[in-house]
């Protein structure tokens, strides 16, 4: 399998950027302080030589130069450049904590459901049709403020990690069905194959089979369906920043980096703003999505593309 | 029972030996409901795949259970090592009632009772090494054989004619033969004294048919074990048991040891099974005398089986007593002991008849324009 995936350039590649993203993510604050700068620093008040009465950068493309490899922000004059490397960091933080729940939750009660059948199977099916039909943005964007005022109350400042916990709930509510059908289907065809009475005539208690004979079974669709879903909850938090229910200013966030570089007047007019983010968060997407192709291959190369 | 299977010591059945019974089945019954309905479903009618059946198994004998397909064999097996619950009748297995024991009670009892299946191809965990499949069962019971669990299972490779070096391969490495003697290496782990197989070669090759029952006669005399042995080939059976069962419908119509069925049989369907296996010589001179019976129709819907004696829908001799009175299964005058036969109007005791019997009618007349 391993030899399988090695053989797939394709998916090499994509790891390989996959693997530098998360590195990026994980080392941006010995990034940033080799480079020297930090994403909280208010350069308009630290340097104001840099930025011209209205706020905005004086030299051309978003004040790009040596020093500010990416440029500087308008308005406050935040580094661009630890601005994204922090920003993934937040993200991909984010999204691989809400992959992990789901994951978890769909593996809890997609195998409880095939591998019980009966009431609990029939129970737990009709809460995930009931999940499905929820649309699922719209629930996001109109439930955070909601989960937030849970924790907080409207009056005092959010703390950042009530944000990245509401986001994480959330995202968790609304993610984790599509993967619990797969293993309640998956389980109830594993369930009927006879190495599962094998186990049973010789004894074993339900938990041992469902950790010993089915999980190792089930694990190329969870591996499989979890590379699919990270990007999609990149993508997913980065709209819900974008659209201003996510992660705020001044905490950095890759999707909040996009809602800055359209919503304000003057950065619509310089396209820089938009583009590091941007571009980094397609090739980052269409890395993972492409790893994810190639790990199903790996696993199953019988499926035609 | 005092053999250390590790030992392959040559066993004989005596007669005393064998009149131990190890497996008691009495009146054991499987009813599956069928739901249907809206919008509440409720049950609407039974399956009666099994029906109200009795069996002995001694220790150390072969008892062969045979009959159509869909008749509950596979359903007795099951019941037996108790993977479906009986909805009523008694399993006692040596003086200990383990029909409605629930999994802790079993314990004790798990390793001794162990199952063969008939497809050898799920019937392995594809995820799994050939190690881990058979010690599974000793890990999972806490056996901790002299050793340690690997040598133990390396010996029985070696037992069921496999390289004890496939230790560490997979199962999709094997063929369907190997794979259904890693089956067998996995049943005989936990040293029991009975084996349910369940078609174990039916899924398999004609040639490698025979070297897994071969494999099997050998486990079975070698170790002493017990087997029942579900199979709806009769050859296979012939060979293989000492005693054999007929069932049909959900119920044992013919019970005896196995010249008794074979060459003594008394239930109209045990001839018309009999008259059923092909015979390799085609010649007229040698099928002449050889019973030819040919059923017409089905095995009827065991959710709504016949009145009284449950082949009478097929039987050549069904008369009205038949359907009233559900006959006994006892010996009949000129049987031999054991051969219990459940039927008001008995057959001769042989295989030969003069005429054939075809009720089948596109086949009589068919023969019927030939003639």
């Amino acid at each position: 399998m391993w030899i399988r995936f090695k053989r797939d350039r394709t998916g090499v590649i994509s790891a390989c950027v996959v693997v530098f993203f998360f590195l990026i993510g994980l080392l941006a604050p010995l990034v940033s302080k080799l480079y020297g700068k930090d994403p909280y620093t208010v350069y308009a008040d630290e340097r104001p030589e840099l930025f011209d009465s209205a706020g905005v950068p004086v030299q051309p493309n978003g004040g790009i130069s040596g020093e500010f490899w990416f440029g500087l922000e308008p308005g406050n004059g935040y580094d661009v450049f630890t601005k994204l490397l922090y920003g993934i960091r937040t993200s991909l933080m984010i999204s691989v904590a809400v992959t992990l729940a789901t994951v978890l939750t769909g593996i809890l009660l997609g195998v409880t459901a095939g591998y019980l059948g009966g009431r609990a199977d029939y129970f737990i099916s009709r809460v995930i049709d009931f999940l499905l039909a929820f649309p699922a943005q719209l629930f996001f964007i109109a439930s955070m403020p909601v989960v937030v005022s849970l924790f907080v109350s409207p009056r005092d400042e959010t703390p950042v990690y009530v944000r990245v916990v509401a986001l994480i709930a959330v995202q968790w509510f609304l993610g984790w069905m599509s993967l619990g059908r797969i293993l309640r289907g998956t389980t109830l065809a594993l369930r009927e194959r006879e190495f599962i009475e094998a186990a049973k005539v010789s004894g074993a208690p339900p938990w041992r089979i469902i950790r010993r004979e089915i999980l190792p079974n089930v694990v190329t669709p969870i591996l499989v369906q979890g590379t699919y879903m990270l990007p999609n909850f990149v993508t997913a938090e980065a709209g819900l920043s974008f659209l201003g229910v996510g992660i705020v200013e001044p905490t950095p966030d890759w999707g909040q980096m996009f809602s800055k570089a359209s919503t304000e007047l003057v950065m619509q007019n310089d396209i820089t703003y938009m583009f590091f983010p941007g571009v980094s968060m397609i090739i980052f997407i269409v890395a993972f999505n492409l790893l994810g192709d190639s790990v199903r291959d790996a696993f199953d190369p019988k499926t035609a593309r | 029972m005092t053999e250390d299977p590790v030992l392959p010591a040559p066993r004989e059945a005596t007669d005393e030996a064998a009149r131990e019974p190890l497996l008691v089945v009495e009146g054991l019954t499987k009813h599956f409901p069928v739901k249907g309905g809206f919008p509440v479903r409720r049950t609407v009618g039974q399956v009666q795949a099994v029906d109200g059946i009795d069996l002995t198994v001694h220790v150390g004998e072969s008892f062969g259970l045979v009959g159509e397909s869909g008749c509950g064999k596979s359903t007795t097996g099951r019941l037996i090592t108790r993977l479906i619950e009986p909805t009523a009748g008694t399993i006692t297995y040596r003086g200990r009632d383990i029909g409605h024991a629930s999994r802790k009670q079993l314990a004790p009892i798990r390793s001794e009772i162990q199952m063969i299946f008939q497809d050898p191809y799920s019937s392995l965990n594809p995820r799994q090494t050939v190690g881990k499949i058979v010690s599974g069962p000793m890990e999972i019971n806490g056996i901790e054989p002299d050793g340690g669990r690997e040598k133990r299972v390396r010996e029985l490779l070696e037992i069921v004619g496999l390289n004890p070096e496939h230790y560490n391969r997979f199962p999709h490495e094997f063929s369907g033969g190997q794979r259904q003697r890693i089956g067998v290496a996995r049943a005989l782990a936990l040293e029991p004294k009975l084996i349910v197989a369940d078609e174990p070669v039916s899924a398999l090759d004609v040639s490698i048919q025979a070297q897994v029952v071969n494999l099997l006669q050998k486990v079975q005399r070698e170790l002493g074990i017990a087997f029942l042995f579900i199979a709806h080939d009769l050859a296979v059976v012939r060979h293989f048991s000492q005693r054999v069962a007929v069932m049909y419908l959900g119920k044992v119509i013919e019970v005896g040891d196995r010249d008794s069925i074979y060459t003594r049989p008394r239930h109209p369907y045990t001839h018309a099974l009999l008259s059923a296996v092909p015979e390799v010589n085609v010649t007229d001179e040698d099928t002449g005398g050889r019973e030819r019976i040919r059923l017409a129709g089905d095995v009827p819907s065991p959710i709504n089986p016949p009145s009284g004696c449950r082949f009478r829908t097929r039987c050549w001799k069904a008369r009205d007593r038949c359907a009233a009175e559900e006959p006994p299964l006892v010996q009949l005058s000129g049987n031999h002991d054991g051969h219990l036969t459940a039927c008001h109007f008995p057959e001769d005791p042989t295989t030969a008849r003069e005429e054939d019997i075809v009720l089948d009618p596109a086949l009589a007349a068919l023969e019927g324009e030939s003639k």
